[in-house]
Parts: structure tokens; sequence; C-alpha cells
């Protein structure tokens, strides 16, 4: 057979079924900025033939957590239906089938497609149940080749998981062109699995939850007593078990069991253990499915205040009752896996009865469902949201005790255990992480060509420099990385000390800097926790001197003689915004939620973000010139305290400029930041200083106005005045005249003086100890 | 000296601001092809035309430079007819039909365009650049917003939030029955788009409003108070024009004549209560008319606000069969420079299609005045 020479790489996308899966898969790749055309059926009656992927487009618009990454990724979509428009199917390079699980309809379909789908159109299955080998079953070699399974993950936004199935006669370069595209373009971490029953993550997943809820039935154990052992201490989401299966629907399960005890070989161990419970069933039938239903395993039940009292389920009587928050895992069980399963009663007992058998199924898929230990770890970690994979956790405990438990309880010892001998799965050796193969070898853990992590270089690195808050990293060709390294990445003296001392540094050995970190979010922004003790002594000078501190700093990266790049993911928000501001591009993670934030807190920001957003809108060509339009804009976005959610919203709101970098995969994040900052390096000049011309006190006036009836509307509150009113001071340029020119070290100084009038007062303090004590806003 | 008379009227469908069908057309486009549509109806000979009047209230962007003189070039009309473009927020366009009766009056010219324009969807209300005078901000309510106006009103006259919806609901039922007896056809010059789409029907209109659906909408501008946008016009793309000339001028040229202009008043009040500035006007109005409320047989009274309209109805005695009988601003929108010469040519049309003598034309203006016009059937 020829190999397929054509151009192969994905331009246009073909999404066939617009349920929950195929139209959330269409919002990724039209996130990406691919054009996708989203078909469905014709439905039954009415006039409009595409309203089924027209009406589930308009569902996920308003849907919450959002698919779309803003308004412009779905204009993308184009609606239709298989009936009239399957042959626009040759425009595309890549078709995804999301219809219903039936395998006589997906052959139909399959059948169909043959005859529009140009050569080379890759074709793709969402399937969890139905095998590749009969999905294919009647098509041509040619079908075959570019036949394969692309098994994501619920929601298809925010999942980083794809299971990749290929078939004895897929092409290469077909697995190849997906497998490139859900990577760079859709973000996703292709994990190769082999045609087995349920993959690897819903397999695995699918007993883990199973044999839970079994085991907390037979133990007689509460909902919020399985959650807690179940939850955080095994690094499962902290919803545990029950609050998990409330969040994807309890009438889900029994269609899960029943599409593994069909598939699966009747002397797998899922088919000892599935089974029903007569109270989950009965939930199911009265419509209690979850939070998508009319409740759960918990519920928020509403008091005639209007206060939410959290509800839980007695998995005896089946009636609601007040949760309860059991308090029984303690000390070294709450972080110590072994440690947890070694203790004595129910704790310890519970744990065990999951994790036992759960690590030990996990082990015996190997290589069945994948070929390697790294593979079900990846789909457990992205698909199930588990810090650790299973065989991470099997570390943990220790190869040898893992054994020795299992054999003392008579559970199956899978082939892989005894082979590792006591070994671990993983070891680092020569600076590179190795797991153990089936042949019983260390292998290097591969990572993909444009995949660089902090992870892996502190696996044989010492940092440049560092302190307790921030650390200077070499990654490579001349570039460094400056990390967060203080609880939640939170900002205080020490980073700009740090930022002060690696300019030197950076000036004479290297050629750029890169912003970076690996934590869930890039920053929360400064260390309130300092900052309220400064103000609880009154220690104004000392919180100036943060202020400016952090200014000085900011504006040295700014103005620094190289190139400093951004590169946030995750919560990015008050000081940590402010630094990407103040860097020369952003090359931003997808998902990057990005805001000036500090008014709930009753300040302003205080580290340049203000002027840094003024310039952004005074640039925008798009917007109204004038000495007004920029400032309400600004005014609008930080007195709300906006906070983008995608990347893409984060360009609408202007924190990120129009070419600044969206990286869609989170681990090619630092490689691609650094490519840029590297782009600019031959012959970098430091940024001019900017000149603001702004209207004072009467555009002040104006600002003003605009609260004060958002106040009457009941949409601000009284301190949301002053704040405001600081705010627009600022934005606004203070006294300054429209005839006059400000500098930025002008708007620095009005961002310090109302930063400093705000923490004086005790309603802004107020908001500070309420954010510190509740992780809420105070609306004061 | 010549009589005074309105001897024309048409006006653009009115659609709302952003989400209706004129959004992406030109506030100048717009006026040169309802003016055109103004002269061909009419009948005038354009060469006689002495001068172009335009309302605009926020006269900046697309709408700015001397947007009359820029409407005459770009309607094609003679280079001889002048341009002037008039201020008067919501009052700018029934100022242009009071300045052209002064001009005929003294003998400044015999006919005149008056005409009022805005495209709120492109220029947004207070303008791009809003900055006020902070001491006039601090002592006055000169810059208040217009909703909280509409809430001072209903607070001093103690009107319900259920009478505000009941007078709005009657607006929109009685528009509703004007576009289904095709009366704003005759009146409506269409708008063809750059892809050959034909407006000709208002976007404005909801017919479909039901108390209870105007019960259900949250409060607009006060939390604790009782107007929503169910009882507010809209914000509205439009534009409108009347031909003003001289009785003889129109007798020699054989103009249909449709009002003669019988007196005209301007008022100011407290900005707080902006939208009770037409009874003051209305009144001045009547008396320089030599005729009182009781003579007045057809009312257009700007509906800016349900509140508004109903203390003003209440102060000046109007009774309820007269007043906007083909539906008010709530209905049919309020762009707010266009406003004015609209309701002076629908009372002007009114006038003849009912058979009547008298009609009162009243509005308020922000910032705390009142303007009306007396027409007298020709």
């Amino acid at each position: 057979m020829p190999e397929n020479t054509q151009d192969k790489s994905i331009k246009k996308v073909c999404v066939i079924g617009a349920g929950t899966m195929g139209a959330g898969i269409a919002a990724q790749i039209a996130n990406a900025g691919v054009p996708v055309l989203l078909l469905d059926i014709v439905p039954k009656d009415g006039d409009n033939r595409n309203a089924i992927a027209e009406g589930a487009v308009k569902k996920m618009l308003k849907a919450d957590p959002a698919p779309f990454m803003g308004k412009r990724p779905a204009k993308l979509v184009e609606t239709g239906n298989i009936e009239d428009d399957l042959d626009k199917v040759a425009e595309c390079d890549w078709v995804v089938e999301a219809i219903i699980e039936r395998l006589d309809i997906k052959q139909n379909l399959y059948a169909k497609l043959e005859e529009v789908r140009k050569d080379g159109t890759a074709v793709s299955s969402n399937t969890s149940t139905i095998p590749l080998e009969q999905l294919t079953d009647g098509r041509s070699d040619a079908f075959k080749r570019d036949f394969l399974i692309t098994h994501f993950f619920n929601p298809p936004r925010y999942m980083r998981l794809i299971e990749l199935v290929a078939g004895p006669k897929t092409d290469k370069a077909t697995l190849e062109m997906v497998r490139e595209f859900v990577d760079r373009k859709l973000g996703k971490t292709p994990v190769d699995a082999e045609d087995s029953p349920g993959f690897i993550a819903n397999r695995i997943g699918t007993f883990w939850i199973q044999q839970a809820v079994n085991s907390a039935f037979d133990m007689g154990l509460t909902v919020e007593e399985a959650d807690e052992i179940g939850g955080r201490p095994m690094g499962v989401p902290k919803t545990g078990i029950f609050g998990l299966i409330d969040l994807i629907g309890i009438d889900l399960m029994p269609h899960l069991m029943e599409s593994l005890t069909s598939t699966l070989p009747e002397d797998d161990w899922y088919q000892k253990i599935a089974r029903k419970e007569t109270l989950i069933e009965g939930m199911i039938e009265s419509g209690y499915t979850g939070r998508k239903g009319k409740g759960g395993f918990y519920t928020l039940e509403k008091g005639e205040g209007g206060q939410r009292t959290k509800m839980a389920k007695d998995l005896k009587s089946g009636e609601y009752r007040a949760a309860a928050r059991p308090g029984i895992v303690q000390g070294s069980a709450k972080k110590d896996l072994k440690a947890l399963i070694s203790q004595k009663g129910k704790v310890g007992d519970y744990a065990w009865a999951i994790l036992g058998p759960t690590l030990s199924y996990a082990a015996s898929i190997v290589p069945e469902a994948t070929a390697t230990v790294v593979g079900v770890d990846d789909a457990m970690k992205l698909g199930y949201n588990w810090k650790s994979g299973p065989f991470e956790m099997i570390d943990k405990i220790g190869v040898a005790h893992l054994v020795e438990r299992l054999e003392a309880d008579d559970l199956p010892v899978p082939e892989i255990l005894r082979k590792a001998d006591g070994r671990s799965f993983y070891r680092v050796e020569n600076g590179k992480r190795q797991y153990l193969g089936t042949d019983g070898e260390y292998h290097d853990v591969e990572r993909p060509d444009g995949v660089l992590l902090l992870e892996d270089i502190k696996l044989s690195a010492e940092p440049i420099i560092a302190n307790g808050s921030a650390a200077l990293w070499d990654v490579g060709d001349g570039v460094v990385a400056l990390e967060f390294t203080g609880k939640a990445n939170a900002l205080d003296e020490q980073v700009m000390k740090l930022i002060q001392k690696a300019i030197p540094l950076v000036k004479k050995d290297y050629k750029a800097l890169v912003v970076y970190n690996e934590g869930s979010n890039f920053s929360v922004g400064a260390n309130l926790g300092l900052a309220m003790f400064a103000m609880n002594i009154a220690a104004w000078s000392e919180v100036e001197k943060l202020v400016k501190g952090g200014q000085d700093a900011y504006k040295a990266l700014k103005y620094a003689p190289f190139p400093v790049v951004s590169a946030p993911a995750g919560m990015t928000v008050g000081g940590g915004c402010e630094i990407c501001l103040n860097s020369d591009a952003i090359q931003a993670h997808a998902e990057t939620y990005i805001g000036l934030v500090e008014t709930g807190v009753g300040i302003v920001p205080g580290w340049g973000g203000c002027g840094e957003m003024l310039s952004r809108w005074i640039d925008n060509p798009r917007h109204p010139n004038g000495p007004m339009p920029a400032v309400s804009k600004c005014f609008e976005i930080i007195s709300t305290a906006t906070v983008a959610k995608s990347a893409t919203e984060a360009k609408e709101y202007g924190f990120l400029r129009r070419d600044d970098g969206v990286t869609m995969n989170r681990d090619r994040l630092l490689y691609e930041a650094k490519q840029r900052a590297l782009a600019m390096a031959d012959g970098y000049e430091a940024p001019e200083k900017p000149e603001y011309r702004l209207p004072g006190p009467s555009g002040k006036a104006a600002l003003e106005l605009a609260v004060e009836s958002f106040h009457r509307q009941g949409k601000a509150t009284d301190h949301d005045l002053t704040v405001a009113g600081e705010l627009a001071t600022i934005l606004t340029g203070g006294d300054t005249d429209i005839t006059e020119v400000l500098s930025e070290a002008d708007l620095l100084k009005l961002e310090r003086e109302s930063f400093m009038r705000l923490v004086r007062n005790p309603k802004s303090q107020a908001r500070v100890e309420h954010m510190l004590e509740t992780n809420k806003p105070l609306r004061n | 000296m010549s009589d005074v008379v309105i001897a024309g009227y048409v006006r653009s469908p009115f659609h709302p601001a952003h989400r209706g069908a004129l959004a992406k057309v030109r506030p100048d486009d717009l006026a040169a092809n309802t003016v055109k549509g103004l002269i061909e109806r009419s009948g005038v000979n354009a060469e006689d035309i002495e001068d172009l009047l335009l309302g605009c209230a926020f006269p900046e962007g697309e709408q700015g430079f001397n947007l009359a003189r820029l409407v005459v070039l770009l309607a094609d009309l003679p280079l001889s007819i002048g341009g002037m473009t008039m201020n008067r927020f919501c009052g700018s366009s029934m100022s242009a039909v009071h300045y052209a009766a002064g001009q005929i009056a003294c003998g400044a010219g015999e006919v005149f365009i008056a005409a009022g324009v805005e495209s709120m969807s492109r220029v947004p209300m207070t303008g791009f650049n809003p900055m006020p005078n902070p001491e006039l901000a601090k002592r006055s309510a000169a810059y208040v917003g217009m909703g909280d106006t509409a809430e001072n009103v209903a607070r001093k006259y103690e009107l319900s939030r259920e009478a505000q919806e009941a007078f709005a609901l009657t607006s929109q039922q009685k528009a509703g029955e004007a576009v289904k007896k095709g009366v704003f056809k005759d009146e409506i010059v269409p708008v063809t788009l750059p892809d050959g789409t034909v407006i000709d029907t208002d976007g404005t209109p909801r017919p479909d409003t039901t108390a209870e659906g105007l019960a259900g909408l949250k409060l607009s501008f006060d939390e604790n108070g009782t107007v929503t946008a169910g009882t507010a016009s809209p914000l509205t793309d439009g534009c409108a024009a009347v031909l003003v000339c001289s009785a003889d001028y129109a007798a020699k040229n054989g103009l249909k004549v449709m009002a003669k202009v019988k007196s005209m008043a301007i008022s100011g009040c407290a900005p707080e209560i902006m939208g009770i500035g037409p009874v003051e006007a209305s009144k001045k109005a009547l008396k320089r008319a030599g005729i009182t409320m009781d003579d007045i047989d057809v009312v257009e009274l700007n509906e800016a606000f349900s509140s508004q309209s109903l203390a003003c109805i209440g102060d000046l005695g109007i009774p309820e069969g007269k007043i906007n009988l083909d539906g008010g601003a709530i209905a049919i929108g309020h762009p707010l420079g266009a406003t004015g010469a609209r309701i002076v040519g629908k009372a002007a049309s009114l006038l003849q299609r009912e058979g009547k003598k008298h009609a009162l034309v009243t509005q308020c203006i922000g910032g705390g005045q009142g303007i009306a016009t007396i027409l007298e059937a020709a």
C-alpha cells in the first residue's frame, strides 16, 4: 500500500453528533481557532432542519463552565444536518463521530462517510464502549487506514486526557496527524490505548467507584465518612467518591456498568464486583440523579432565611440529614498513603478496601489496555483528576508492602507487581525520569518535541538563585525562568528582591527571561496575610515600601535590557496579573484566568496595573479615541474586578495584547514562551516610556456619576463608592488637566497614594480580613 | 407676514439600538435617505429650500462636524441649501421646527427642512467623552441620568409601578394596532442595506407585551424604585423630517398642507425632575395660542418614561382618548434628536386623519427643559 503523501495537517473538522460530547469537542476545536462543522440528525418535527446542532451551540453559549473560550470561537462553528450537509465532509481533514453508542447506527454513518470523504481525511469515533474492530467491519481498506478511536473526556474543554486507539490497519500518518492536532491545537495529552473494553481511564475509574460504593455500603459508612477517606488523603478530587458521582450524574452509573459488564470477559474482576444498590436505583427513578437532578448523595437545602444547608443522604434510611464533617482522618494518614491504609479501624479498613483492589486491578491491565505504566498514570491523572496515578501511588506505598497486603488478603497480585520485585515503578537516573517497563527494565519517560517542563529540569539542576518566595532557573538556550515558589505563588518582598537580583545576572550571562511556574495557579497576587499583619500594627511605612518595592521591581523588569515574557496559566490575578502586564509579551495558556481584582479587597492595583491597562486601551485601534474611552473601559474592567475566563477573553479585555500568544497545551507553555523570548532577543531594545494625556477631575466626575447610578441600582455598595473613587482618581490622572502630559512615574505615584489611603480605611481592612478568613469578598 | 405650515412628514424605520436592523447604518446616511424621501413625497422644489436644520443630541463621531451640511451633500441636494446642526437633546428637532417657523415669520426664508437623527448604536448616549464640570456635578443634578429622573418623578407624583406598566402596555397596544392597520407605511421611508435588504417597518414595537411580562422585569435604575426597561423608551436608531414653509409658498406651489403652526414655547425646570418639562412649556404654548386644554383634540406627548408621561398628563389634565393615538415612544422608540420632528409630523397627520382642529405636541428634555408646539388644522 502506498503511504499517503497528501499534506497531513488538519485545517477544518467535522463533528457528527451534537450531544454533550460532540458539541463540547466542536467547541474546543473552535477554541483552537479551527473552523468546525457540527452536524446532527434532522429533528422529527419543526421546520428548522438544523435545529439540533443549532440548539446545542446556543445551549453551550449559556453553559457554565463554558465550553467556549469566548464569543469569537462560537462563530467558527457552522451547524447543519447529516441529510443535507454530509457532502461538506469533503472539505474536512478530520471527522469526529460522537453519535449514539449503537453499532448499527455508527456503521451506517461510516458507510455514508465513505462515499463523501476525501482519501486521507481521518475519521475517528468518540466511542467509549465499542471495539474498533467492530466499528470498521465492512468498510474498505482505505477507510480502515484513516480510522481510529479518539476518546475525549467530559467536559472536553477542561479534561486534558484523550485516549487514542489505532487499529491494525490504521495508517501511521493519519494517527500522527490526529495526535499532533489534539496535542498542539486542542491542548490534550494523547495516551495510546489498546482496543480493549473501557480503554484505560474508564476501566479503572469504574472499578474504583464501584469498589468504593460497595465498600461504603458493606462497611456501613456514611457518605461523608467515605468521601473524607476516599477523597483528599488519596489525592483524588476533594469531592470524594459520592460527591464525584453526584457531579457526573448518578444515572450514568448503570450505563457504565452495563457497557463494561457486556464487553469485559466473564472472568474479569470487575464482573464480580458489579452490583446495583436498591437505594441508588430508587434515587435514579425518582429523579435524584445528582447535581443536574433534584439532588444526589448531597444536596443543598434552602432555609427560610435563604441560607443554604448542605444535606447528605443516609445510606441506611435513604433520608437526607444535615451533612457532617466527620474529621476522622487524622495525623499522618492525611498525607501518607501507607499510613492511611495501615490505620486500625474504619479509616484504614475503608482506605484499603478501595486502594488494595483498585491498585491491583490497575496493575493488571498493563499491557492489555496500554503498553506502559506511564499510560495508566497519565490516564488517571488527566482523565479523573487524580493527583498521582495508580503506579505512583504504588510507589508511595511501596511495591513490596502492597504485594504483602494483597497476598495476606488473598487478592490477585498481577504479573507486573511480581516483575517489579520490590523495585519502584519510577526512578530518576542521570537527571531523567524513568519507568519500569513490562520487560522488567527501566526506560526514560519521553517528552514529545516542544514539551519543556520545569519539573524535568529540577530533576538534575539547582536554581541559579533562590529564596523563600521565588527561584531563577536556567531553562536552556540562554533563557532563564523566574518561578514563584511561595504558598499559592503569593507575591511578597522576597519575590521583588529576587527580581532585582536577577536582572544584572540575566544581563550578564543570558539572553531573556520568562516568568513561569507549574503551580495550578500562576499567582493569586500579593501575600494578603503579610499585608494584613502590617495593617494591624499600623506599619504604614512598611506597607508603602512593599508597594514601592513592587513597582520598582516590575518596572525594572519592564525596562531591563533583555526581553521578558510572562507565561501565565490558571488564576493570574492582582500582582500576578500586573507582572504579566509589565512584560514585553505574554504567552498564556488557553486556560488562563487573568484579572485585576484588587477592588474586591478594598484596594486598587498598586504595581503598575492601572497605567499598563490604560496603555493597552489607549493603543487599541478598535476603541474610540479621546480622553475618556480608554479611561472608562479600564475603569469598568478594574472597578468590577473582572477576571477573564480564558486567554481568548483576556484579549477582549485587553489584559493580553492582540499579538500576545496563546498555548493550548499546558505542557508546551514554557517551551513556547521561551521561543517567543528568544525571537525578541536579537537587537532587543527596552520599550519607550509611555506618556498619558488624561481628563483629570472632569473625567473623574463622569466616572463617579456612573458609580452613583450603580449604587442606586444596588449594584455597588457604600464602600465601593470610596474604592471606585480612588480608582477613578488614578485612571483620570488625579489633578491633571487635558492640556498636560503625565509620565508613567506620575501614574505610579497616584497608584501609591490611593493605595495608601485605602489600606488605612477600616472598611478596606475589613475586606482584606474577610477574604483571608473566608476566601470570599466582603460586600461592605 | 404669512402663516407657517407643515407640508410634509416622513421618518425612517425605528429600530432598537445595537441589536436592531439599523445598527450598522451611519446616521448621516440614514438622514440623507430620509431627507431625500421627504423631498420626493412632499413634491417640494429642492432649489427653493433655504436651510436644512438637523437635530442631534450627541453630535460627535459619525454625528460630528456639521452633520446638517454633510447630509445636504450626501443627499445630493442643491449646493444652495444651507445646513445647521441643532442640539437641545431630545428637543433638538422640535427646536428645528421652531427655528424654521421663526425664520419664515421674520422673512428670512420660505421653505425649510426640520429634521433630526440619532444613532444610539453608533454614538453612545453621553457621547464618547463625557467630561462634566466637576463643580457643577457636585452642586446640581445637571448631569443626572435620565432613568434617575424618571424615578424621581415617580416618587414625587406617587406613581406606582402598576400604573406605569398599565400606561406602557396601552402604548404597546396602540402601536401594535397602528402597525396592523398599516398606518406607519405612509410615514416610513425604507432603508436599503448594503446587502440589498430593504428595511421598511419598525423593529421597536413589542405588540406581544403583557401585564405579566412587564411585572416580571427587573428594576433598571434604582433597587428601591419602580421604573423598568418596560416603562422606559428604548434606545433607538432613527431619523424624522418635516417640511416647514410659509402658507403662501405652499399654496403657490401646490403643496399639501397638513397643519399650521399656531404657537411654540420653551421652559426650564429642575434637572432632577426633567420629565415634567412639558407641563410649563405646554401651558405657555396654550396661552400664546389663546386656547385652553379643552380646545385640544390631539396630543403627541413624547413618552420618555411612563412615569413622566403620567405626571404630565395629570398636571395638564389631558383626557385619555386624546393622547398618542398610534402609540408613543415606549413602543415606537426614542432616537433622541429625531423625536421632535416625528411627533410634530405625527400630530399634523393625525389632525388630518381624525379631522380635528388643535394638536398639542410636547416633550421633556434632559437637563430640565420642556418644549411644546400647538398645531391647528390647515
